[in-house]
């Protein structure tokens, strides 16, 4: 796994030299920004004509796209001041009159247009739901869409999967027992209520993927995204699990031929990479066994973009010495 | 009492010597007590005395100095007298008076002055035999008094033994005192914890408005104005910076490395350890055998610090203590070592330097030691096309639009980076060297030559990369030639320690600052492979940034006109 990477990230995150390096690093994200091209620019027939709202709209490529799409005027909406570059570029690419970008909270700014035919967003989060926007582009679809508009994308699915990360976990959370030849374990427990986004490869899926949450954003409502699901995970082989990792689908079903991606440890790099959840216990688990888990979220009381998280799970073998059953509560901030 | 506390603890810390030279008194007296002379030196000459009044009579006469007019007029407690009697004996050390002409309570206020001038100062121990103040204050001057009273009746009497057996009492209630006082610093640092912890609860709160720190700041636009210091110290509530520290093994090793291998320096040492975080460093010192530590820093972390070091059974030596150095009070006058892991970006960026500097003024023994002992910084020209067509160019045409606004900054900001050895095209330079041991200030706020050749490598110049090194000198004599790397430092001596965050060797977190030329108004690139390049570079603070670095880098053919440009470090 990528850990020199991380580090250095983190360390730019303190440093923070460049407000715009995340815009940077979601452009450069080939899986999310072609896709959404593609929904887009491959429905120009569903496009042509239309009012677009974009929700959150960074740099303004994704309005951009809209308008080369035929669009009759796309309104983007975003709080950040990336919002002047994206005015410039705009306008370096003549699509001024095409495009009104307004700086603003949704709820709050005036809208050229009562309604809107369109929403298009990209809100995902780490994890789907860390510091999304989700609540916003709900905001704007029950205010703004019209009855029969569309939305881009539309469809959202959360996976989980227990992984073997023996390594990596030593690496990560068993560090703290031995620091220079010191016990740091208060940092240890710190380390273990982090979920921690990385890349997970492939071979260390252990268990099949089950989907824990699917969002159809036609229907959802903003308290959908407190909830509580019971689900098992089969083994595939015999082999230990350290750790559950999480990532999520994207759909536009709206589109001619559905274009979908995934976040998943069995494609293509995203900048959203997986979060994976490490477990008290190592559980041993034989080919075909089944764990039973639970998974709870709740956004933070004091911060809605923050996630209360708790993950329980039972290995209820024959085995008394492979039995095992436990809660891991996590704190994505 | 929380007057009290700092002056006695610093009684027994920072003068472990005298201290043992207190208590160990009572218990010579024993043994000799028959031939116990009492010798009072005056306060301005060679003269003894048997006794403390015949000798500040003495003094008041030839001298004209009122020992007692002034511990009455500034109304001073046993403590004050100490300090009285040392700061007359410094000031009058080697023949030449410094005295003022009124002492006044600031003169008295440094607690260093409880360090006796005189070794095994008799007057110290007499102070108990002087007259009591005209008008009777605390209960404990009262107490003195009465002992006073009751020695003069004594050595009236002629009873020698008498004045022994206050003089073994006095001791005797010197190391009750300080006892208590050590019991109540313990009582401080609960109450201090329980507290910390219960801010610690708001801490995370609060943190949690910033909270884009910890992982991607996604929606940058959500992050609060916030005071920049607060943001700063806010900046390293969190585990992942620590993390990224103390796994930067080129840093952490150094500082190891120079401790373990250098315990004489630090055994039996009393040792700050300036923005300790973790705690690592302190624990280090520990380890070496430093009789005490004192573990300071402003971030939530200190929480974690302090468990740390519980944990590892340090906690009889590390001190943990949560303030600005500026602002906390320590528990000792002195110390005989600071440590310090103080470099950010470029060296100078965070600005942390100049508290490192308050606290060695302040703090450091005459002779103490500084670790690290130097630091210097390089400047060397870069070229490498890879990186400009990646992160200059690609914005030209984003998926099929131009994007160029979003390269705003690329030729304004300092970018941190790790930069491959090959795309440097030219010499390094040293621009500057800092012996940490007397550097001030302004020493941080500069503009200083640089030249280079450049190399074969140089196709075109695209811009210049800045770094800086790291030295461990042993004593602070020490001194590191400038143009001296890192390695070639280390390798000249036995077990030296010393490291770079240069291109050259393995990457730290601090990475290289990357300054690019912004060709767009620059004139003919004439620098190629052979050409010597002359300039300055300078560091400046801006208006709007305490924390932050302007840096202005200036270039050109020797003898031809130069180009300059500035970048900044936010």
């Amino acid at each position: 796994m990528a850990g020199d990477h991380m580090e250095i990230e983190v360390a730019e995150k303190q440093l923070n030299y460049n407000h715009h390096g995340i815009h940077e690093e979601m452009l450069k994200d080939e899986v999310r920004t072609r896709s959404y091209m593609n929904a887009i620019m491959q429905n120009r027939h569903i496009f042509k004509d239309k009012v677009v709202l974009d929700v959150g709209c960074g740099t303004g490529i994704l309005s951009m796209f809209a308008a080369k799409a035929g669009a009759k005027h796309v309104i983007g909406v975003d709080m950040s001041t990336i919002i002047f570059k994206a005015r410039e570029i705009v306008k370096v690419n003549g699509l001024e009159d095409k495009i009104t970008l307004i700086q603003g909270k949704m709820e709050e700014i005036e809208m050229p247009y009562p309604k809107v035919d369109i929403i298009i967003s990209e809100w995902m989060g780490y994890f789907l739901l860390y510091e999304s926007m989700l609540d916003t582009v709900l905001y704007a679809r029950d205010t703004y869409l019209n009855k029969d508009g569309l939305i881009f994308p539309d469809k959202a699915t959360i996976f989980v999967a227990g992984i073997e990360d023996g390594d990596y976990k030593e690496e990560k959370i068993g560090f703290w027992d031995n620091v220079y030849g010191f016990n740091y374990s208060p940092l240890k427990e710190t380390a273990l209520s982090e979920p921690l986004v990385d890349t997970v490869e492939m071979k260390a899926v252990v268990t099949d993927p089950t989907p824990v949450l699917t969002l159809d954003l036609y229907t959802v409502q903003p308290s959908d995204l407190a909830f509580s699901c019971p689900f098992e995970l089969t083994a595939r082989r015999d082999d230990f699990i350290h750790a559950l990792v999480a990532w999520f689908d994207i759909e536009f079903t709206a589109c001619h031929k559905p274009i979908r991606f995934s976040t998943g440890p069995h494609t293509k790099y995203t900048h959203w990479k997986q979060t994976v959840f490490y477990l008290k216990d190592m559980l041993t688990m034989l080919q075909g066994e089944k764990v039973e888990c639970s998974l709870q979220n709740r956004p933070n009381e004091k911060n809605r973009r923050d996630l209360d998280i708790k993950i329980q799970y039972r290995l209820d073998t024959s085995d008394p010495k492979r039995q095992a059953e436990g809660t891991c509560l996590y704190k994505m901030c | 009492m929380a007057e009290a506390y700092p002056r006695s603890d610093s009684e027994s810390v920072s003068s472990s010597d005298n201290e043992a030279d207190w208590l160990d008194k009572p218990g010579e007296e024993d043994e000799d007590e028959e031939q116990e002379q009492v010798t009072v030196v005056s306060l301005f000459d060679d003269k003894v005395f048997p006794d403390a009044p015949s000798m500040l009579a003495y003094c008041k006469d030839k001298f004209g100095f009122d020992f007692l007019g002034v511990r009455d007029r500034l109304d001073l407690d046993f403590h004050g007298c100490v300090k009285l009697i040392n700061f007359v004996r410094q000031s009058v050390k080697g023949g030449s008076t410094t005295l003022p002409q009124e002492i006044t309570a600031d003169h008295l206020a440094d607690d260093s002055l409880l360090i006796p001038v005189l070794a095994d100062d008799a007057l110290i121990f007499c102070l108990d035999e002087l007259p009591e103040p005209l008008s009777g204050q605390a209960a404990q001057a009262q107490e003195q008094g009465q002992a006073a009273a009751q020695v003069q009746q004594a050595s009236a009497a002629g009873k020698r033994p008498v004045v022994d057996e206050l003089l073994q009492k006095n001791a005797q209630l010197q190391a009750e005192l300080e006892q208590l006082a050590r019991q109540f610093t313990n009582y401080r640092l609960a109450v201090e914890q329980t507290l910390d912890k219960r801010w610690g609860v708001d801490d995370e709160g609060e943190a949690s408005k910033t909270g884009s720190a910890p992982a991607e700041p996604r929606h940058p636009q959500k992050k609060e104005e916030k005071d920049e210091s607060a943001y700063y110290f806010e900046s390293y509530d969190h585990t992942d910076i620590h993390e990224t520290m103390i796994k930067d093994e080129v840093r952490t090793n150094a500082y190891r490395d120079f401790i373990y291998a250098n315990k004489p320096l630090f055994a039996g040492k009393v040792v700050l350890d300036i923005g300790c975080g973790t705690g690592i460093l302190s624990m280090f010192c520990a380890r070496a055998g430093a009789a005490r530590v004192l573990a300071v820093d402003n971030s939530a972390i200190l929480d974690k610090a302090r468990e740390n070091v519980f944990r590892n059974g340090l906690d009889g030596v590390v001190t943990c203590l949560r303030g600005r150095i500026e602002d906390v009070t320590l528990p000792v006058a002195q110390v005989d070592v600071i440590v310090s892991e103080w470099m950010g970006y470029c060296l100078l960026y965070e600005a942390m330097l100049p508290s490192v500097f308050f606290a060695r003024d302040r703090y450091l023994k005459p002779g103490g030691l500084l670790v690290p002992s130097h630091a210097s910084m390089w400047i060397a020209p870069v070229s490498d096309a890879g990186y400009v067509a990646d992160n200059v160019d690609w914005w030209k045409d984003v998926y099929g639009f131009d994007m160029r606004a979003m390269q705003a900054g690329i030729y304004t900001d300092t970018r941190m980076t790790v930069m491959p050895p090959d795309a440097v095209c030219g010499g390094a330079h040293a621009f500057r060297m800092l012996d940490l041991h007397t550097a001030k200030v302004e020493d941080l706020v500069f503009e200083d030559k640089w030249q280079t050749t450049l190399s074969d490598k140089a196709e075109g110049l695209d811009g210049f990369v800045v770094w800086f090194d790291c030295f461990f000198g042993e004593s602070r004599e020490e001194v590191v030639e400038a143009s001296l790397t890192a390695k070639e430092w280390a390798a000249a001596g036995r077990e030296r320690v010393a490291f770079t965050t240069g291109p050259y060797d393995t990457a730290t977190h601090w990475r290289q600052g990357l300054y690019l030329i912004d060709k767009g108004e620059a004139k003919d690139d004439e620098a190629g492979p052979g050409k010597k390049l002359v300039g300055k570079i300078r560091y400046a603070i801006p208006d709007d940034h305490a924390r932050g670095l302007n840096i202005t880098i200036t270039w050109g053919l020797e003898g031809g006109d130069g180009q300059a440009q500035t970048w900044l470090l936010h």
